[in-house]
């Protein structure tokens, strides 16, 4: 931060954050992105609160997996026992979806974990280093960005052994040393520009304290940005492998929009909304929460783009 | 400018050797099972399979031998015998004219939407926009495609109707050398209209920039009476599955597309020569689309080539959804059966798709912005 006068209206510390804090708040897209995503935390964690309380006389009927309610006819729609209704196979969709979201949210951390770590890794370093490392490093990416890491994950769905969490962090290797790494990379070889890097180098300090304390710290926001925008391809290549019954587990939101296209088909019972708009929008929507932060992010972090709006 | 094209292809060379190396090594590691388990039922049997494949030498050995076909052109054969290129080719021109023309569609729609929507200092019609294209943007494919084929079934037959063409069902499309024709026609419809486009916008002949894609598929139409397969490639091109894929792949990318440019056009707002434009007192109209648009354009087009092989893959769900015949079929019967040479195949197609656009669009970029070209040379 340069220096600036103090009257500007807000307070700021001198401490750098302030000012990228309060662009945060405003910003519409994140906010909106973080409640939606707070949203769906909530749904996630509801599901044994809601097995001990309100389903707790009939635990059978609303069990996720295996579940049924023989009073009523399926699917059936938003009723006061069920809130979002029932699927083809008798099953409460809130409950279903509610327990689906696990491994959504599985996929979603693991992605942005390893795509975040390996990505900051290959992009400050290579940046740093230059040179020879530099240009391995960059064609590599050249290569990583050309093999779309959703094809690689429905390769690796197949086999079987892999869970969601194993899924993810594969999937953000390869967004990690692809996508993240050209776009950190960029963003370090800007501050590798700045004077406080020679500064730092000149009183003696070491490659790695230099990285960690100097290029890191300006590089991470738009890690943050790349990454988010990488978990929604995630989500969606999840949603998709579960959709088509290749994933190890049977309960996902993919396996509920599944279900309600298949059975629909076969039993001859007209679509089953509930169930189709609670497993799809669970899924787009999720994504979305990730896409809105990251955009929005995308501006917070690039000031340019968002301060002289005439 | 002859030494950048060069030094540009040699480097995409080593790219391409990357990504092959790395394609090979990530589906023979990640693969599901042996394919001769699934072949052979005796260990004799199973045995004998893996030395007629070749598969009982050691990964490193096996990655020479595939490089060294691949140098030659060769992407090999499949586990059963058929060349991989024959196989890949022969589905390819399905999935590319539908990418290609859902593509540069979405790519139009975007451009003039994001800019409108950009320029406007209404804030609804920024928050619809942006929702719709953010929502669109995520949208989980099948889905979309359930919602097409669902309230978009019985229109297009009565579309196809019009035409004197009956119902049909959502069987795949039919290939042959019509199919490619169509689509190789189509795209270069497009294209001319574009390239007519901006040169009627150069010299300021509003009329013709307006008309000018519609006057490209015009003649796209009337070079199909000429050749007198109308009523055939018509059929073709009414196709349920072919339609809905289209739809949805416009719909997928038109989010992306709009997204771009909108965030081109809105930082290139903030430039002094916007501020210059004003004060001479050209019209808004002009201010942003002779002057703004061409510099949002580039990097928006960057972005769009960039993400082709995720849009690919799009596509590629899209078509599963449909049980076209494109490339979906042939990969996702290959994950089936682990029929590993194939997917490695598909993959650095796909690969090899994107790099190509890339090389184009960096060239285009030189032969426009002789910045680059300079960087280029010295680096």
């Amino acid at each position: 931060m340069t220096d600036r006068p103090a009257d500007l209206g807000f307070e700021y510390e001198i401490e750098g954050w302030a000012d990228t804090r309060r662009r945060i708040r405003q910003s519409k897209m994140v906010i909106a992105g973080v409640g939606l995503l707070g949203l769906f935390a909530v749904l996630t964690f509801i599901h044994p609160v809601l097995q001990a309380t309100i389903w707790s006389d009939q635990p059978a009927v609303y069990r996720p997996e295996t579940g049924h309610d023989p009073a009523i006819s399926h699917p059936s729609g938003p009723s006061l026992d069920h809130f979002l209704g029932t699927d083809p196979l008798g099953r409460d969709v809130l409950s279903l979806m509610t327990y689906g979201l696990r491994p959504t949210f599985l996929v979603a951390i693991a992605t942005a974990l390893s795509a975040g770590v390996v990505g900051l890794i290959a992009g400050t370093s290579s940046a740093f280093f230059k040179g020879k490392y530099d240009r391995v490093m960059t064609h590599v990416a050249d290569a990583f960005v050309l093999l779309p890491p959703p094809l690689i994950f429905l390769i690796a769905s197949k086999r079987g052994l892999m869970g969601p969490f194993e899924l993810g962090l594969l999937y953000g290797l390869f967004f990690g040393l692809g996508p993240a790494a050209i776009v950190v990379r960029s963003r370090a070889l800007s501050v590798m520009e700045k004077p406080f890097i020679d500064a730092a180098r000149s009183v003696g300090g070491r490659p790695r304290w230099i990285i960690t304390h100097h290029v890191v710290p300006h590089v991470i926001p738009h890690v943050a940005v790349v990454v988010l925008a990488g978990v929604v391809g995630a989500l969606v290549t999840q949603g998709f492998v579960e959709f088509l019954g290749i994933a190890e587990y049977r309960y996902g939101l993919g396996n509920l929009v599944y279900n309600a296209l298949t059975y629909q088909a076969v039993f001859g019972s007209g679509v089953a909304w509930s169930a189709l708009m609670a497993g799809a929008l669970g899924i787009s929507l999720l994504a979305a929460s990730f896409y809105m932060i990251s955009s929005g992010l995308r501006d917070v972090t690039d000031p340019r783009r968002s301060s002289r709006r005439i | 400018m002859a030494r950048f094209v060069l030094r540009r292809v040699l480097w995409a060379l080593v790219t391409l050797a990357l990504l092959v190396t790395i394609a090979f090594f990530a589906v023979n590691l990640l693969l599901p099972y042996d394919f001769a388990v699934g072949v052979g039922q005796r260990p004799r049997a199973i045995e004998r399979i893996r030395e007629a494949l070749g598969l009982d030498r050691p990964l490193v050995i096996q990655w020479l031998d595939y490089m060294w076909h691949f140098v030659r052109g060769d992407l090999g054969e499949s586990y059963d015998g058929d060349r991989v290129s024959r196989l890949v080719l022969n589905v390819l021109p399905v999935t590319v004219a539908i990418f290609a023309i859902g593509g540069i569609v979405a790519y139009l729609l975007g451009e003039w939407i994001g800019r409108l929507v950009a320029w406007s200092r209404r804030r609804v019609l920024s928050a619809t926009t942006s929702v719709a294209s953010v929502l669109l943007f995520a949208a989980f494919p099948p889905f979309l495609v359930f919602l097409l084929t669902h309230f978009g079934t019985e229109w297009l037959f009565e579309v196809r109707s019009w035409f004197g063409l009956g119902i049909v069902p959502y069987a795949p499309i039919q290939e042959g050398p019509l199919l490619n024709v169509i689509a190789v026609g189509l795209v270069a419809a497009f294209i001319g209209g574009i390239v007519l486009r901006s040169w009627a916008r150069r010299h300021d002949r509003r009329a013709l920039a307006f008309a000018a894609v519609p006057v490209g598929l015009m003649a796209f139409v009337a070079s199909l009476l000429a050749l007198g397969v109308w009523a055939e490639a018509i059929n073709r091109l009414l196709w349920p599955s072919a339609v809905m894929a289209t739809v949805a792949i416009i719909l997928i990318a038109f989010g992306e597309s709009m997204l771009v440019m909108r965030a081109g056009v809105a930082s290139e707002m903030t430039e002094d020569y916007v501020f210059t434009g004003r004060a001479k007192a050209l019209p808004e109209r002009e201010v942003r689309d002779k002057h703004v648009a061409p510099n949002a354009v580039l990097p928006a087009i960057s972005r769009l080539i960039t993400s082709v092989p995720y849009l690919l893959t799009g596509l590629i769900i899209i078509e599963r959804e449909l049980n076209l015949n494109g490339v979906a079929s042939l990969f996702f019967n290959a994950i089936e059966s682990g029929n590993v040479p194939i997917i490695i195949g598909i993959l650095v197609v796909v690969g090899l798709i994107g790099l190509v656009l890339r090389i184009v669009l960096d060239v285009v970029q030189a032969i426009i912005d002789p910045r680059i070209r300079i960087e280029g040379e010295a680096a």
